[in-house]
């Protein structure tokens, strides 16, 4: 064999060459000092190409890439698909009505409107009336707390510093207790 | 279905967790690969911003019969030639072999030659490789860094570029060869 091509040296050392070129290659270098040294100098050279350091990346990179994407279609279409869906049903409902009932469609559109307006003057007030019981239950649950922290506030000015710090430690022994207490109850429960 | 097939349809569903994995997967490959070919960081880590983005904007023109990693590579590929073709940075002619200073690149056999690199340790190697890389041109260092850098095969490489597996060999072996040559340069 005639000394290979440097390309064939490369391929050889990759592995990409045929077992018979390889063969032969590996042949002619035992008898040939020139390629020896050409192989041995691209060995250490291909050696290098496949170890290069791979480029540093922020820890934040692929926080960064995210933050600058869009928002997926899938997100936006989330509203539209429901909407869509609703609003064929109630074409698809009126037509099924207007065939059933062989009522005109303009009759069944006023029905339906008339419908929609005796339920929109029914909940509409319970609604209001509902919010108004809220906002009065919040007003009283304000003040009850507001006069619970000031009477707490008066018991501990008139205990003095040892007395609130007496009570508090009377408070952490009853809590504890009826925890464990309840604990008691609960594994004798599990046991029976 | 690849691992990758399936975050590509998770994120097709709207699941950013999925793409997020796609992006830490592919963060330091692509930059390694955008770094060489422009030879900046801080450039790099944009491109690869850019390059993730119209991946996640192109995601329903994937098909899983194809790699995920030569998809993305594609990707970045076209937008690095989009940028030089921008910027007019001014192209090298494959047709004809490339001529070094020296005269003709390519010895039709083997050049033992004076034995420089064993002068060197390999870190010093790699060093001198990473220097002399910026200077070969942007079609031959891209398909090196491809091959070396990202480990893809020179059947993936054919894929990425649109080119036949001879010539994606043929012009590796012109890249190694021209960084041969500069490091032997004084």
């Amino acid at each position: 064999m005639s000394c290979p091509r440097p390309e064939d040296l490369y391929l050889y050392l990759e592995g990409e060459l045929g077992p018979y070129k390889a063969r032969a290659i590996e042949e002619h270098i035992e008898s040939c000092a020139a390629c020896r040294e050409a192989l041995a100098e691209r060995r250490l050279l291909h050696e290098a190409f496949t170890s290069l350091p791979p480029f540093e990346v922020p820890p934040d990179f692929a926080r960064s890439v995210m933050d600058s994407l869009p928002e997926p279609e899938v997100a936006q279409t989330g509203w539209l698909a429901p909407l869509l869906a609703a609003t064929a049903s109630l074409i698809i409902g009126l037509l099924g009505f207007n065939l059933l009932s062989g009522a005109s469609f303009s009759d069944v559109l006023v029905a339906t409107n008339r419908l929609f307006g005796s339920v929109a003057a029914t909940v509409l007030p319970l609604a209001a009336k509902a919010f108004k019981i809220a906002a009065v239950l919040m007003e009283v649950a304000s003040d009850a707390a507001e006069m619970l922290f000031s009477a707490i506030g008066a018991f501990s000015r008139s205990l003095g510093p040892q007395g609130v710090a007496l009570a508090l430690g009377l408070g952490c022994a009853v809590f504890l207790l009826v925890l464990f207490g309840a604990r008691r109850l609960l594994s004798l429960g599990e046991k029976s | 279905m690849t691992d990758d097939s399936h975050l590509v349809a998770r994120a097709l569903k709207g699941d950013r967790k999925a793409f997020e994995m796609i992006v830490r997967k592919y963060e330091q490959p692509l930059t390694s690969y955008l770094g060489r070919m422009t030879g900046e960081r801080e450039a790099a880590l944009d491109f690869a911003q850019e390059v993730f983005l119209k991946v996640y904007c192109s995601l329903k023109s994937y098909r899983p019969a194809y790699k995920f990693s030569t998809w993305l590579f594609t990707i970045a590929s076209n937008h690095l030639i989009d940028h030089w073709r921008k910027k007019k940075l001014p192209t090298v002619s494959l047709d004809q072999p490339i001529d070094d200073e020296d005269g003709a690149l390519l010895p039709q056999v083997a050049d033992p030659g004076p034995s420089v690199v064993r002068k060197f340790e390999l870190a010093e190697i790699r060093q001198k490789i990473e220097r002399a890389l910026e200077s070969v041109p942007e079609a031959l260092r891209e398909l090196f860094v491809l091959r070396h850098v990202n480990e893809f095969s020179y059947e993936e490489i054919a894929d990425i570029k649109s080119l036949p597996v001879g010539t994606v060999k043929n012009r590796v072996f012109q890249a190694k060869e021209m960084l041969r040559k500069r490091m032997e340069a004084p």
